[in-house]
């Protein structure tokens, strides 16, 4: 049998597009609150992304309280100059109120954002108690 | 509440990149195109791509447009809640104008590339003097 080498984001888009799958359905998928957001679980801590292109992180407004995150922005109109034709217009803009529930508690005050290339990225520790812990065995 | 300006999230559609050896995820960035009597103008979303990762490409009257996301910043994460896919963003547009290739700026800023083409002088709209005899 041959052995085929699989790159590890390789395999963690087949996983996201799965739970998109199966969340949303393959087909039909409808528009839905803004901004889309993704979960993960980094053990130690909950990592929160949000695709926001073209919205300045200045704009983007974020509060964590207890399990709950709230983004807020908008999106701004840039007018064109007036003489411009438009051929094709499918970027939306607006404002938004995102809330984001996560799993389990958290400790809100540790939470850290970092905007890039229009992707905002939460990492919010979990609650002391909520940390996985490795448990020694003692003789 | 809805109002008019409240801004909703397409979902992202799944592009088939038949020609590509590249292994993953392609997407359809959302993109606004308009025309000045100078230029055309495209602008896409692409989410999670540097200015590095972006290439674009002019054959003919095709224009592609292609980015590619840093998949390090997924190193060590799990997924618990997914509402998109993350990939790169891939499209190609027929361009109905001729274009002065050398006079094509890109610039990227905050996930959003801005593609400025100008038209070759033979395509722009000209003014006709009329004389009177």
């Amino acid at each position: 049998m041959a052995f085929v080498y699989r790159d590890p984001f390789d395999q963690l888009q087949q996983e996201l597009e799965r739970m998109v799958d199966a969340a949303f359905g393959p087909v039909g998928r409808s528009p839905g609150v803004y901004p889309p957001v993704n979960v993960f679980d980094q053990g130690e801590a909950y990592v929160v992304k949000a695709e926001v292109p073209g919205v300045p992180p200045e704009k983007i407004d974020i509060n964590v309280e207890d399990d709950t995150v709230t983004l807020r922005g908008e999106r701004a109109f840039s007018e064109p100059a007036k003489d411009a034709a438009y051929h094709r217009r499918e970027r939306g803009h607006g404002q938004f109120r995102r809330v984001v529930r996560v799993p389990s508690r958290i400790a809100a005050d540790e939470a850290k954002a970092q905007y890039r290339d229009g992707v905002l990225t939460l990492t919010i520790p979990k609650a002391r108690d909520a940390r996985p812990r490795r448990i020694q065995i003692t003789s | 509440m809805t109002t008019a300006s409240e801004l909703e999230a397409k979902p992202k559609q799944k592009v088939e990149r038949r020609e590509s050896t590249r292994p993953g995820a392609y997407f359809q960035p959302a993109v606004d195109i308009f025309e000045t009597p100078e230029e055309l103008v495209l602008v896409a979303d692409m989410p999670g791509v540097p200015a590095d990762q972006v290439h674009i490409g002019l054959e003919g009257d095709e224009l592609s447009v292609e980015g590619r996301v840093r998949p390090e910043e997924y190193e060590g994460l799990k997924p618990v809640y997914v509402e998109y896919g993350v990939g790169g963003f891939y499209r190609r547009f027929t361009l109905g104008e001729m274009i002065d290739r050398e006079g094509i700026k890109a610039q990227m800023k905050n996930g959003v590339l801005v593609l400025k083409l100008p038209k070759a002088q033979a395509a722009r709209p000209r003014r006709i003097a009329v004389e009177a005899a």
